[in-house]
């Protein structure tokens, strides 16, 4: 017990330093890439590693809504609906980032472009999801529809978050991995930036444990 | 006494339950009132102020492409979520809870649904030649993505009237849910109508005939695989 | 068959029921008593598989099952006929109408002599159930409507909730007959305050 408390301490921590050095490398040791206005290439380095992590924690959501239809075991919809609180917000601070980006990039904050709409639109299944849940007093019948949602929810944005922008032009730069199959960052933003891919979803990680066991401490008070 | 009664069948129970919403909904008319009510208001409304005289022939077909869909958009949220909602509320759905197979219910229902959909689709469609001048250049995808598209708009729209027929807030919640359910299907129906409308090419649109194929099969395999934990405790 | 409960209770949020167990055999008529707000609707339709129970189980064990096999209510709806004052079948169609649809959405084939047949024992004259709707009819006339949907696809188990409401004694000779029927069928349960309901019953459990 003792040293998985300990191991806990030091991943912790880790994490909070290793957020703290992104911080610092992010405007004080990449270099801005050519392709961008100004230095505006830096919030590469936090909106998308928040526009992926609220996109994974929408699929961590419906895993979770998809174990609770089978088991029917509160944890899951505990785990479901913290992600989806999580990822609500990660997604909320994603569009705001992507439309300073914009503005700067661009000239405007908001330009209807594919990829912009897809994360209007996963922004708009949080809400909703959120808003059943809200809606519905007993705790299972909560659980199971909004499981419910969740689930067409996750088959169904895809269409318009993959197959739509691949139709058109966009206005965002090229995808990460982009149609040539190679990473096409410098070395030094290419460090940076996935390590604040890992940092993130760390973050993620860490702050939807911490919603799970207090979900579970609440509940077991309640009961 | 010596074994519990089979189950029964899907189909026949689909039928069933499709021809009393059809003649509930004959002998009441309030979902189909609302609903061609509605139709015509926002046409005449729009072709009011931005009429064909107003609008130059290059704006046309995108101009009528969006308000086409916003119209069966917002006539599906206006009639749709009555099927289950008017259950609940009224008190059958235990009768038919204990009856019917729970797939039966959802077939029915979603039929009917599509058939109403349908009908105000053929009221408003010339009702939109007429009035905005709305030219259709390629019939045939037209009619395709019509029939697709108010499928989809059903099957999304009925499901989620049966998540939202045990809640509080129905009527907000319903739209709500729908929205981004449906975006998909509409961005998609409203880029093809803009295609069918401007191009007399019929290979044109068939890249979103087939994302809206794809849609309605998804959409509908999942509202089938999840209706039965929905519909019972 | 018999019908077996095991510390059967329901929740929502706070207790609604039990636990309350009870065993009931074919042919007999099972009473649930208790003052208004003690249950007896929730335990009916826990009975029914309209709602979960909370805690505990209650299982229907055909001739011939052994103690594991049992049957969950909501898994055998069409074992299973219930009749109460929460159940409203569809006002913009006739009695008949209701019931041919209700045959048909069970599979069953909906025999109109039969429905009709069916609802001349209950009392209803012809005008009534084949041309009126029935949001036009008397609450008593709905009420015997109500113990035609429950008892027309011969359900091995019967549940009655109040079934004696709104009836006059002509319909309470009516509630009489279906439930001495029921007694060559299967199980019945009977939940109700009125001791003239409770008197048609074998055994009683009392709900608190």
């Amino acid at each position: 017990m003792q040293g998985v408390k300990s191991l806990g301490f030091f991943l912790k921590a880790l994490l909070g330093l290793g957020m703290a050095a992104i911080c610092w490398a992010a405007f004080l040791w990449a270099r801005p890439a050519q392709s961008f206005v100004g230095e505006s290439s830096r919030i590469v380095f936090f909106h998308v590693p928040m526009a992926w992590v609220s996109t994974l924690a929408f699929f961590v959501a419906a895993w979770h809504s998809a174990l609770y239809l089978r088991k029917r075991r509160m944890e899951n919809d505990d785990a479901a609906a913290g992600a989806a609180r999580l990822g609500f917000v990660f997604c909320v601070l994603a569009t705001v980032t992507g439309s300073i980006f914009a503005r700067v990039m661009w000239n405007s904050y908001w330009n209807w472009d594919p990829r912009e709409t897809s994360i209007v639109l996963l922004l708009l299944v949080y809400g909703a999801y959120l808003g059943l849940r809200g809606a519905l007093d007993d705790p299972e019948r909560r659980a199971t529809l909004s499981a419910a949602y969740a689930l067409v929810a996750v088959v169904t944005v895809p269409f318009l978050t993959f197959a739509v922008p691949r139709m058109y032009q966009s206005l965002h730069p090229d995808t990460v991995i982009n149609t040539r199959g190679k990473v096409e960052m410098s070395a030094d933003i290419r460090t940076v930036f996935f390590s604040s891919m890992v940092a993130f979803m760390a973050l993620f990680y860490w702050m939807w444990n911490l919603d799970r066991r207090v979900s579970r401490i609440v509940r077991e008070r309640a009961a | 006494m010596s074994a519990p009664r089979p189950a029964a069948g899907i189909l026949p129970a689909a039928i069933a339950v499709f021809r009393r919403e059809l003649l509930a909904e004959w002998r009441t008319r309030v979902a189909v009132n609302s609903l061609f009510l509605f139709a015509f208001a926002v046409l005449v409304l729009v072709a009011y102020v931005v009429g064909p005289t107003r609008l130059s022939p290059e704006d046309r077909p995108t101009v009528n492409a969006v308000l086409l869909w916003i119209v069966l958009f917002f006539s599906a949220m206006t009639g749709l979520s009555r099927t289950f909602v008017h259950e609940e509320d009224a008190g059958t759905a235990a009768a038919l809870r204990l009856s019917a197979p729970p797939p039966g219910v959802l077939l029915g229902k979603l039929f009917a649904n599509v058939v109403l959909l349908g009908a105000v689709t053929a009221f408003i469609v010339p009702l939109f030649v007429v009035f905005m001048g709305f030219e259709i250049k390629e019939p045939l995808l037209f009619v395709l993505l019509l029939l697709l598209g108010i499928s989809g708009l059903a099957s999304a729209s009925t499901f989620t009237a049966a998540l939202v027929s045990k809640a509080s807030a129905k009527g907000a919640l319903f739209a709500v849910l729908a929205i981004p359910l449906l975006l998909p299907p509409l961005v998609g129906c409203v880029l093809a109508t803009r295609v069918a409308a401007t191009q007399a090419d019929f290979s044109a649109g068939v890249d979103f005939l087939r994302l809206l194929v794809a849609y309605d099969g998804v959409v509908t395999t999942a509202a089938f695989l999840l209706f039965d934990a929905v519909w019972r405790e | 068959m018999r019908l077996v409960a095991e510390n059967l209770s329901r929740s929502f949020g706070r207790r609604a029921f039990g636990p309350v167990s009870f065993r009931i055999e074919t042919g007999r008529v099972l009473g649930v008593a208790g003052e208004n707000g003690s249950g007896k609707t929730t335990l009916l339709k826990t009975l029914a598989g309209l709602i979960r129970p909370s805690g505990g189980y209650a299982k229907i064990f055909f001739d011939g099952e052994e103690a594991g096999d049992g049957h969950e209510p909501r898994d055998i709806p069409w074992s299973i006929g219930w009749c109460a004052p929460d159940l409203s079948l569809y006002g913009e169609l006739t009695a008949e109408e209701n019931l041919i649809f209700f045959e048909r959405v069970r599979g069953r084939a909906a025999q109109l002599s039969g429905v009709k047949a069916l609802l001349a024992e209950v009392g209803l004259p012809e005008s009534s159930y084949s041309k009126k709707a029935l949001g036009a009819l008397s609450t008593g006339q709905r009420q015997r409507v109500k113990l035609a949907f429950a008892t027309l696809h011969e359900p091995d188990l019967l549940l009655l909730d109040e079934p004696g409401a709104n009836l006059d004694e002509a319909g309470r000779s009516i509630v009489q007959k279906v439930v001495s029927e029921q007694r060559f069928r299967g199980i019945t349960v009977i939940a109700s305050n009125d001791p003239r309901d409770l008197a048609l019953t074998d055994e009683r459990v009392t709900l608190s």
